[in-house]
C-alpha cells in the first residue's frame, strides 16, 4: 500500500486503557512499599535503632568433633580429648586496652604480645571472631588466667575444645599424620566449612581423609538485650554453653534452635597397630621401612618408617629448616627411591617364565662374571667364585647375578619394563596416602628423553644398560611399598593389588597376570631361599626361616657405590655406614590365613641376608603369634 | 490486493528473523534504568558479602555480562519468531522441571537446580520466561474469543502445568508468581472483567477456609521433635490415622495439610520465618532517613540477618542507604516497569503488548513481594529481588525479560508505510 500511511493493528479498542489501569495499580502497590519504608525508617526509626543497638546477637560456633581413626581390631589410633584454650574476642574487649591485655597475656602465658596484636588487627573486620591466644594450656596457666580475669576483662576467657590425641604416640606417626592450623589460602579455597581457628590434617591419613574426618560445625545464636559481655562456659562434656547471665548480671536470651554440629565420620583402617608397633621396634635404631600387606586384598597391615616422631608433641622443630636429618616426618616406605637390587629378580624370573624366555630347566653357566657375547666389560656376580651351571629355582634361592644378566638380555628392555610396570614397579600403587612417589623403571624413551641434548650414541639404549637393570641396579628405583605390592602378587596367586588403608575403600585387583606354572617355579625358588636345604649351600634368606611355616623370601643388597670404590676398603667393616649397601628383604607367607606379603628395607644395612631377613622373622612371628594364627595383637597405648 | 498475512511465515522472504541493526534504534531510557539498578546491585552485594571474599560479586558481574548478551540476542530477534516457537519453549521448560524433580527424587532431597558445571540452572526461572511466551502465543491466537468462558478457562490449564511442577519442588514463591502473570495477561488480552472478578472472589474465599483448617495443625509436637528418624515416621503415621478417622467431609486431607505446612515451615529455615521478619524490620528501620553509610550496616555485617545476600539484600541496602536510597531503588524499578508498560501500550500488535505486559508483571511481582517481605508486609516465602539478589538463573531470566521488553518497540515501524 505505498503512499498510504496508516497504522494497521490487530488490537481491540480498549487495550490501551487496560494497560494504563494496570500501570496505575502497579504504581499504587509500589507506593504502599514506599509508605511502609517511610513508617519504618523515618517515623519509627528511633525505636528500631534502639532495638538494633541493644540487641547484640552473636553466632557462637559449636565445634564438630573430628572423626576417630581405628585400627582393624577397633583400637583407637586417633582420638579427641578435651583441652583448655585461652581465647580472646576483640569485639568484647575495650579497644583502648588491647595493648595492655596483650602484655598481660604475654606475662601470664608467655605468648608474644606483638603477634597477638597483629592477629587482632588482621581480623578487625570480624571483631566477634574468637582468636586463640594459647592452645591446650596447663592447669597452672588456666588458673592464672582466671585469677587475672578482672584485669583482662570479659573478652578473654578459657574454653574447652577438643584436642587431637594419638594414644599410641610414635607408632605409625607418619601414616596417621597430625593436625596443624589451617592456612589462609586453605581457608579461602575450602570455604564455609572451615574457620581460621580450625586445625586440619597434615601428612598421612589425617590429610588424605580431611573431608571425611572434619565434620561440620554447628552454631548457636545468642541474643543479648543489654550490653554486658556474654560469658562462654563449657559444660562437663566440653560443649560450649553461654552462661545464663552476662557480666553485668542481665539475663541472656538464646534465640531459636541451635544447629547441632555434625561430627566427622570415623575412619576404620586396615592397620594392625600391634604389628605396626612390632615393625617399628624391629627397625629401632636403624633408618628404614617395613610394609606388610594382606596379600589377597592389598590391605595395609603395617607400614613402618623410622625414625618416627611423636604427633602429640610439638612438631615445630621438625618443620623448621634445621630439622633433624633424616627427618622423621618423612614416610620412607612410599616417598623414597631405593635401587631394588636383587629383589628385582623376583619380577625378572616371573617375566621371563611368562614370556617363555626360559623354562624350569633352562641353565646358564655362572663363572662369577658375565660378558656380553663373551667379550668386553665384565659384569660380576656377587659370588666371585661363581655358581656353576644354574637353573631358575636355584638362581632365585642363591641370588645368582649372572643367570639374570642372561635372562635380562634375552628378555630385552621393552618386555622387561612392561613386566615391571605390570607387577607394580615404576608407577604409583594407588594407596590412599598423600605424596606417594612413582619410582623408576628405565625404558628406551626415558633414556632418550633424559639425554635429549646429547649426541645420539649417548641417547641410544645398549645391551649393557639392560644387563645393569636386570639385577635391579643402574637407574632402577622403587619404594618398599611397590616391592611389597610385587611380593603380594607372587604370594596371592598372581593378582596385582592396590594397597589401601581405609576399609571402606576395599580391595581392587588387576587381571591375573601370573600362571600357575610360573608361580610354582617362583614359589619353589623363593622357598628354597629361606629353607635350609640338605645339601650346601643354603639360601640367602635363611635367617627368616620359621619352623613349620611356608615362607617365600628374596634378599636384596642394593649397591650405592661403584665396585672400584668398593676396592678401597680392605674388609666390609671398614666401609663407612653411609656408603654401605641398602639391605632388602621381601617375603610372603602362603600357608596361613590371611596370607601376607612384606617388604623390609634397612638403609645402609649392608646385606639383605644379615640385616633385613632377621627382621622379617620378627615381623611374621609378631603377626601370626606363636600359634601360627593371627592373634589379636594389641600394643599397649601409652597413657590415654 | 492480497490479504496481509498476520502470522509470520518463514517462507516469506521479507521476514527477517535476526536484525542486528535493531541495536541502533534501541530505546535508550530503559537500559539506563537497568544499568543503574545493576550497579547499585553490585555495590550492595559487595557490602552484603564483605568478609567472605569477592567471588560472589565477580560471579554476579559475570551473570550481568552474560545476561546482557542474552538480552541483545533477544532484542535483535523478531519476537514473532520467538512467539511462534513458544510451544517448543513451553514443552522444553516442562521437561526441565520434570527432570529436576526426578533428580531431586534420586538425591532424596528437595533440589531446585540442574548442575551445569559452571553454574546451577534453576528450571523454574526458565519456566517463567517460557510461560510468558506460551501465554502470548495462546492469547494472540485466540484473539477476542477470550471473552468466551471456555477459552478463558483454557488459559489456566497452560499455567497450571508448570505451576504444579514448581509447587512440587517445593518452591511456593516462584509458583505463586505465575498466578498474577496469568491474570494480568488475560486482563490485557481483553477477557471479560466479570470472569476475572469471579475468579479472584473464589480464590479469596479459599484463604479463610485454609486458614481455619490450618490454624491448629502442627505435626511437630515436642514428642515428635524428640524422636529419632524412625520414631518420627511412626509418630506421623499415628497422627495421620487419628486425623483421618475424625475428619469431616469438608476437611482437607492429611497430606494436603502436610503439604501446606511444609510450605509455611520450610526446613531450610530453622529459626522460624517470623524471626527473619523481625530481624529484617529492625535492619531496615535502624537505617533511618539517610542510612548508616556504605559498609557500615552493622546488622548485616554481624549477620543478624539471614540470607542477606539473596532474598534479604534489600534490607542491607535500606540499612546502609536509608529511606532515600531505598526510595530511589523503588523509583528506578517503577520507572523501568512503567517504561515497559509504555511499550505495551504503544505497540500496534497484540503479541507485543502481551509480551511486554507479561514481563512487567513478573518483574513487578518479584519487586513487590520481595520488598514487601523485607519491610514486614508479607510473610516470608523466599523470592529474589531483580538486579540486587545474588543468583545466576534469576539474573539471566531478568535480563532475558529486559531483552523481551526492548524487542517490543522494534516492531513498531514495520507497520508504517
Amino acid at each position: 500500500m505505498p503512499g498510504k500511511r496508516r497504522k494497521e493493528t490487530d488490537r481491540y479498542a480498549g487495550v490501551e486503557t487496560r494497560v494504563q489501569v494496570f500501570a496505575v495499580l502497579m504504581t499504587a502497590a509500589f507506593c504502599i512499599l514506599v509508605y511502609q519504608l517511610w513508617q519504618l525508617q523515618v517515623v519509627q526509626q528511633h525505636e528500631f535503632a534502639e532495638k538494633a543497638e541493644s540487641q547484640r546477637m552473636t553466632e557462637k560456633l559449636l565445634k564438630a568433633g573430628r572423626g576417630r581413626i581405628y585400627d582393624r581390631q577397633g583400637a583407637i589410633l586417633a582420638d579427641n580429648r578435651p583441652s583448655v584454650d585461652v581465647v580472646m574476642v576483640p569485639g568484647e574487649c575495650d579497644k583502648e586496652r588491647y595493648g595492655e591485655i596483650a602484655r598481660t597475656l604475654e606475662e601470664l602465658l608467655g605468648v608474644s604480645a606483638s603477634r597477638l596484636l597483629e592477629d587482632v588487627k588482621s581480623l578487625s573486620r570480624t571483631p566477634y571472631q574468637p582468636i586463640t591466644v594459647k592452645r591446650d594450656v596447663s592447669k597452672a596457666d588456666r588458673v592464672r588466667v582466671e585469677e587475672h580475669a578482672y584485669a583482662l576483662g570479659p573478652g578473654v576467657f578459657t574454653v574447652v575444645r577438643p584436642q587431637r590425641y594419638y594414644p599410641y604416640g610414635k607408632v605409625g606417626a607418619q601414616l596417621l599424620g597430625h593436625l596443624s592450623a589451617i592456612t589462609r589460602r586453605e581457608k579461602e579455597s575450602w570455604g564455609e566449612k572451615y574457620t581460621m581457628n580450625d586445625r586440619v590434617g597434615r601428612l598421612g591419613l589425617e590429610a588424605m581423609y580431611e573431608s571425611l574426618l572434619h565434620g561440620r560445625d554447628g552454631s548457636m545464636f545468642v541474643t543479648q538485650y543489654v550490653s554486658g559481655g556474654s560469658v562462654l562456659r563449657s559444660d562437663r562434656y566440653g560443649t560450649p554453653v553461654v552462661a545464663p547471665r552476662d557480666t553485668l548480671g542481665h539475663i541472656i536470651e538464646v534465640e531459636g534452635e541451635r544447629i547441632p554440629p555434625r561430627p566427622g565420620e570415623a575412619l576404620h583402617t586396615t592397620l594392625d597397630i600391634g604389628l605396626q608397633a612390632a615393625c617399628e621396634e624391629a627397625l629401632a635404631g636403624e633408618v628404614g621401612a617395613i610394609v606388610v600387606l594382606e596379600a589377597d586384598t592389598g590391605a595395609v597391615l603395617a607400614m613402618a618408617s623410622t625414625p618416627t616422631f611423636d604427633p602429640n608433641g610439638d612438631l615445630g622443630p621438625l618443620y623448621s629448616p634445621d630439622a633433624p636429618k633424616p627427618n622423621p616426618l618423612f614416610n620412607r616406605a612410599m616417598r623414597e627411591n631405593y635401587p631394588p637390587g636383587s629383589v628385582f629378580k623376583v619380577m625378572m624370573a616371573a617375566a621371563a617364565l611368562e614370556e617363555g624366555i626360559i623354562d624350569e630347566n633352562t641353565r646358564f653357566y655362572c663363572p662369577g662374571f658375565f660378558q656380553i657375547n663373551g667379550k668386553g666389560r665384565r659384569f660380576h656376580c656377587w659370588k666371585h667364585a661363581g655358581h656353576g651351571n644354574i637353573r631358575v629355582v636355584d638362581a632365585l634361592a642363591f641370588s645368582c647375578d649372572v643367570f639374570f644378566y642372561n635372562v635380562g638380555l634375552a628378555l630385552g628392555i621393552d618386555k622387561l619394563s612392561a613386566w615391571a610396570h605390570k607387577m607394580g614397579l615404576g608407577q604409583k600403587t594407588g594407596i590412599d596416602l598423600p605424596g606417594e612417589i612413582t619410582g623408576l623403571i628405565p625404558t628406551r624413551e626415558w633414556k632418550a628423553r633424559l639425554r635429549a641434548d646429547e649426541p645420539v650414541w649417548e641417547r641410544n639404549w645398549y645391551p649393557g644398560d639392560t644387563v645393569n637393570v636386570s639385577i635391579g641396579q643402574g637407574s632402577v628405583s622403587a619404594t618398599p611399598l611397590q616391592a611389597a605390592v610385587m611380593m603380594a602378587c607372587v604370594t596371592n596367586g598372581g593378582w596385582r593389588v592396590r594397597p589401601f588403608l581405609n576399609q571402606d575403600r576395599g580391595p581392587k585387583l588387576s587381571e591375573r597376570i601370573l600362571s600357575d606354572r610360573t608361580l610354582d617355579i617362583i614359589t619353589r625358588g623363593m622357598r628354597k631361599c629361606v629353607e635350609k636345604d640338605d645339601r650346601a649351600p643354603t639360601g640367602t634368606g635363611k635367617a627368616a626361616k620359621i619352623e613349620g611355616m611356608a615362607i617365600l623370601g628374596k634378599t636384596g643388597s642394593a649397591q650405592i657405590m661403584s665396585l672400584d670404590e668398593h676396592k678401597q676398603y680392605a674388609t666390609e667393616e671398614d666401609i663407612p655406614k653411609y656408603k654401605r649397601d641398602h639391605a632388602w628383604f621381601v617375603a610372603g607367607v602362603i600357608d596361613r590365613e590371611p596370607r601376607i606379603a612384606l617388604c623390609i628395607l634397612v638403609e645402609h644395612g649392608h646385606h639383605g641376608s644379615s640385616s633385613a631377613a632377621p627382621l622379617a622373622k620378627k615381623v611374621i612371628r609378631a603377626f601370626y603369634g606363636e600359634t601360627g594364627v593371627p592373634a589379636m595383637t594389641t600394643a599397649r597405648a601409652e597413657g590415654g | 490486493m492480497p490479504p496481509r498475512r498476520k502470522d509470520m511465515d518463514v517462507r516469506d522472504a521479507s521476514v527477517r528473523i535476526f536484525i542486528l541493526r535493531n541495536l541502533l534504534r534501541v530505546d535508550w531510557m530503559l537500559p539506563i534504568f537497568v544499568v543503574a539498578l545493576a550497579l547499585l546491585g553490585f555495590v550492595t552485594l559487595y557490602s552484603a558479602t564483605q568478609g567472605s571474599g569477592s567471588a560472589l560479586l565477580i560471579r554476579q558481574m559475570m551473570f550481568f555480562g552474560l545476561g546482557s548478551v542474552l538480552a541483545t540476542i533477544i532484542l535483535c530477534t523478531d519476537y514473532r519468531f520467538s512467539v511462534a516457537l513458544a510451544p517448543l519453549f513451553y514443552v522444553g521448560s516442562l521437561a526441565l522441571l520434570a527432570w529436576v524433580l526426578v533428580l531431586a527424587d534420586a538425591r532424596k532431597g528437595s533440589e531446585r537446580w540442574i548442575d551445569l558445571g559452571f553454574f546451577l540452572l534453576q528450571p523454574s526461572e526458565v519456566a517463567k520466561i517460557a510461560l510468558i511466551y506460551a501465554l502470548t502465543w495462546y492469547l494472540s491466537k485466540v484473539g477476542q474469543r477470550i471473552r468466551k468462558l471456555h477459552w478463558f478457562l483454557l488459559t489456566f490449564v497452560i499455567t497450571a502445568l508448570p505451576m504444579a511442577l514448581i509447587l512440587k519442588q517445593p518452591n511456593l514463591g516462584t509458583a505463586a508468581s505465575l498466578a498474577p502473570l496469568t491474570v494480568v495477561m488475560l486482563f490485557v488480552a481483553g477477557c471479560r472483567v466479570r470472569h476475572l472478578l469471579a475468579l479472584i472472589l473464589i480464590g479469596s474465599a479459599l484463604v479463610p477456609y485454609v486458614w481455619f483448617e490450618m490454624k491448629d495443625f502442627n505435626p511437630e509436637t515436642e514428642e515428635y521433635l524428640a524422636a529419632n528418624e524412625r520414631g518420627k515416621r511412626a509418630i506421623l503415621e499415628e497422627m495421620k490415622k487419628a486425623y483421618q478417622e475424625n475428619r469431616d467431609f469438608y476437611d482437607l486431607h492429611w497430606h494436603q495439610k502436610m503439604r501446606i505446612y511444609t510450605f509455611l515451615h520450610p526446613e531450610s529455615d530453622p529459626r522460624g520465618s517470623a524471626w527473619q521478619t523481625v530481624q529484617s524490620k529492625i535492619t531496615v528501620g535502624s537505617g533511618g532517613l539517610k542510612g548508616k553509610g556504605f559498609l557500615k550496616g552493622e546488622m548485616t555485617r554481624l549477620r543478624y540477618l539471614p540470607e542477606h545476600h539473596t532474598d534479604f539484600i534489600f534490607s542491607t541496602l535500606a540499612e546502609e542507604r536509608g529511606f532515600i536510597g531505598a526510595a530511589v531503588v523503588i523509583g528506578l524499578f517503577t520507572a523501568l516497569l512503567l517504561r515497559g508498560l509504555i511499550f505495551a501500550r504503544d505497540c500496534p500488535e497484540m503479541m507485543g503488548t502481551l509480551l511486554a505486559a507479561g514481563v512487567v508483571t513478573i518483574l513487578a511481582f518479584h519487586v513487590f513481594v520481595n520488598i514487601g517481605i523485607t519491610v514486614g508486609l508479607l510473610p516470608v516465602t523466599g523470592l529474589p529481588l531483580p538486579f540486587l539478589s545474588y543468583g545466576g538463573s534469576f539474573y539471566m531470566a531478568t535480563m532475558a525479560g529486559v531483552g523481551i521488553l526492548l524487542s517490543v518497540p522494534m516492531r513498531k515501524r514495520a507497520f508504517i508505510y
